[in-house]
């Protein structure tokens, strides 16, 4: 680059190595007088000694040399890495005999005869160097080349790394909507429950004292053993059908408050088979022995959608433990593609239930050598993609199955389907069919890069209310074996 | 008999079922507690109380829930009972349909999953005075 630059006044720096003064006084003249920077040696071995102090463009060598002659000092420039590189131009004297082919095999790259014709001497000397510099920029390219890939190479890490996240980001509403409703479901019960419990125990003096007979305290105790026994399972519309059953069955005994009686029933679950407590109903305090039993079972329940809404939370949390995980050491773990699958439905999982019927058809397949990380990034991109492509509406079909030495996984959606003249392009960075703001084109080029890190392939077959992503990827000998 | 109902929509039954016994505890026997899981389902709900002369005083809807979202749903409600009033759960911020159903939907409150006991009662008392 620097002599590039001075292009104007520097022509080059050449060596002349040469044990006839006269020769050397020739060739420094003339090549001075044509701009060049000339240095003129008489011995192999003193230019070899002092070579590394400043290292020419281009060597003229004599051959013919009394202590070390032109082909060993040839030989010598070019085992040294700092000299390998500056062209040698052979003199030899006409009645010589030059052994050509030694020349050029030593590294030598042509040669001028004595005596010299000065136009050719210069006109070898000008092309030689014009291809030294040539080659000197074509290597400071190469360089600036190959640092460009480095950075890009870097930067493609941390796009992978913010695509990730950047996905993450747009769950993050969606997923906080998933930690709320257990939440909620859990802050709701715990209140229930304690409400549940105060009652219970304000009126367990009165309650003891209640029944006179033996006989109704046990039909009673009966009675609370039913409204604690179930666990609340049914749907609101079965329920809604049972207490519609209750109430018309409370109404032909001549119950009034029937309505209401049916409505607590089946909040302690208790849908049938109630006509041996129809004496408990027909009471006058049935609504507060009712009330006692509500208050009973409704902390079975409580507890149970506790019980339920902690799992639930949890295994958002650990999902997205998983998903964020991003590992340090760079080494290949063994991966089971069914686990990064599950942890990215996990996240999807309020926007599936919208409208989407995952269907799953795993077969059991071995580990593969992978980046589980990065394979989660794959699996919700395309999970992802299929999502938006069904607008929210339809099946998502995913398999995982084992085939030529490869585990191959499938991700299927009923969607619009990709043109044929795009999917060839869908891989290529930056192109989206997404509106500005929603893909930033990058998702299938990052799959298809970490599939290809993996040694793997990715197809697509797709038309209108069907798309399928297969990816292929490859199971090592050991876990074949 | 309660001739007033309070009909709660949620796709998630442990959501709804305690919401449901919130109301109950608090509200007791003034009035009817129906729940749904889904818009649909809310709508065969407040057929039924209709034929039966049972008037819904209030709705307490979720947001996200499968198919027909909670502002569609109670601007549809709005539309054709206005006495009724609106109440949305949800546990998103999504600002536009709370602004969309304030507008159309005639909104009385959005409660924030998890919600506050108090904070639903408070509402739910305001709303029926």
């Amino acid at each position: 680059m620097e002599k590039q630059q001075q292009s104007n006044t520097y022509r080059g720096d050449i060596l002349v190595i040469d044990d006839t003064p006269a020769n050397l006084r020739l060739l420094v003249n003339l090549l001075s007088r044509k701009g060049y920077k000339v240095r003129a040696l008489p011995s192999g071995r003193i230019a070899l000694a002092g070579i590394h102090a400043a290292i020419p463009d281009l060597i003229l060598l004599d051959i013919m040399m009394p202590d070390m002659d032109g082909y060993e000092v040839c030989k010598q420039l070019k085992s040294d890495e700092k000299t390998r590189e500056v062209p040698v131009i052979f003199i030899s004297a006409l009645h010589e005999v030059l052994d050509k082919v030694k020349a050029f095999s030593i590294g030598a790259v042509d040669y001028v005869t004595k005596p010299f014709n000065a136009q050719e001497v210069i006109a070898r000397v000008e092309t030689h160097l014009e291809n030294k510099f040539l080659q000197e920029r074509l290597q400071l390219k190469n360089r600036e080349l190959s640092q460009t890939l480095e950075e890009l190479k870097t930067a493609q890490e941390h796009i992978i790394k913010s695509e990730k996240m950047a996905a993450l980001g747009q769950l993050v509403a969606s997923i906080a909507h998933e930690i709320n409703t257990p939440l909620a479901a859990i802050q709701a019960s715990s209140g229930n429950s304690t409400i549940a419990l105060d009652e219970f125990f304000s009126v367990l003096p009165k309650l003891l004292k209640r029944f006179s007979q033996a006989e109704q305290q046990k039909l009673f105790l009966e009675f609370l053993q039913r409204a604690i026994q179930k666990s609340n399972s049914a749907s609101p519309r079965d329920k809604r059908q049972f207490k519609r059953n209750l109430t018309t069955l409370l109404k032909s005994e001549g119950i009034e408050a029937a309505r209401r009686i049916a409505d607590t029933l089946v909040d302690i679950n208790i849908y049938d088979d109630i006509e041996p407590f129809l004496e408990l109903f027909k009471d006058p305090d049935v609504e507060w022995l009712l009330q006692i039993a509500y208050n009973l079972s409704r902390l079975q329940t409580n507890n149970q959608t506790i019980i339920q809404a902690v799992e639930r939370a949890s295994k958002v949390v650990f999902a997205l433990k998983r998903y964020a995980r991003y590992d340090q050491t760079g080494e290949k773990q063994f991966v089971q593609v069914s686990e990064g699958l599950e942890t990215v439905l996990e996240l999807y999982h309020n926007q599936l239930k919208q409208g989407i019927t995952v269907i799953r058809s795993h077969q059991p397949v071995p580990a593969i050598e992978g980046y589980p990380d990065e394979l989660n990034q794959v699996w919700t991109n395309l999970i992802h993609n299929a999502i938006q492509a069904m607008d929210n509406q339809g099946t998502l079909n995913l398999s995982i199955f084992q085939q030529d030495h490869h585990v191959v996984v499938e991700v299927g959606d009923t969607g619009y389907g990709i043109p044929p003249e795009i999917q060839d392009k869908i891989f290529e960075p930056f192109f989206t069919t997404k509106a500005v703001g929603e893909g930033s084109g990058l998702g299938l080029d990052i799959v298809k890069k970490i599939i290809d890190k993996h040694q793997g392939k990715i197809k697509v077959h797709s038309q209108p209310q069907q798309t399928l992503f297969q990816v292929w990827l490859p199971i090592t000998e050991a876990q074949l074996s | 008999m309660s001739s007033k109902a309070i009909l709660c929509v949620d796709d998630e039954v442990i959501v709804l079922d305690s919401l449901k016994e919130q109301l109950k505890r608090r509200f007791g026997n003034q009035y009817l507690y129906e729940t749904a899981e889904c818009v649909e389902e809310a709508w065969e709900i407040i057929e039924e109380l209709q034929a039966e002369g049972i008037e819904i005083l209030t709705i307490i809807s979720d947001w996200l829930m499968p198919g027909v979202k909670g502002d569609d749903f109670l601007i549809q409600v709005h539309q054709k009972f206005p006495d009724i009033l609106t109440v949305m759960l949800t546990g998103q911020a999504d600002e536009r349909a709370i602004i969309r159903a304030k507008e159309k939907a005639n909104l009385y409150c959005c409660l924030y999953k998890p919600w506050n006991e108090e904070e639903l009662v408070q509402i739910i008392s305001s709303a029926l005075k």
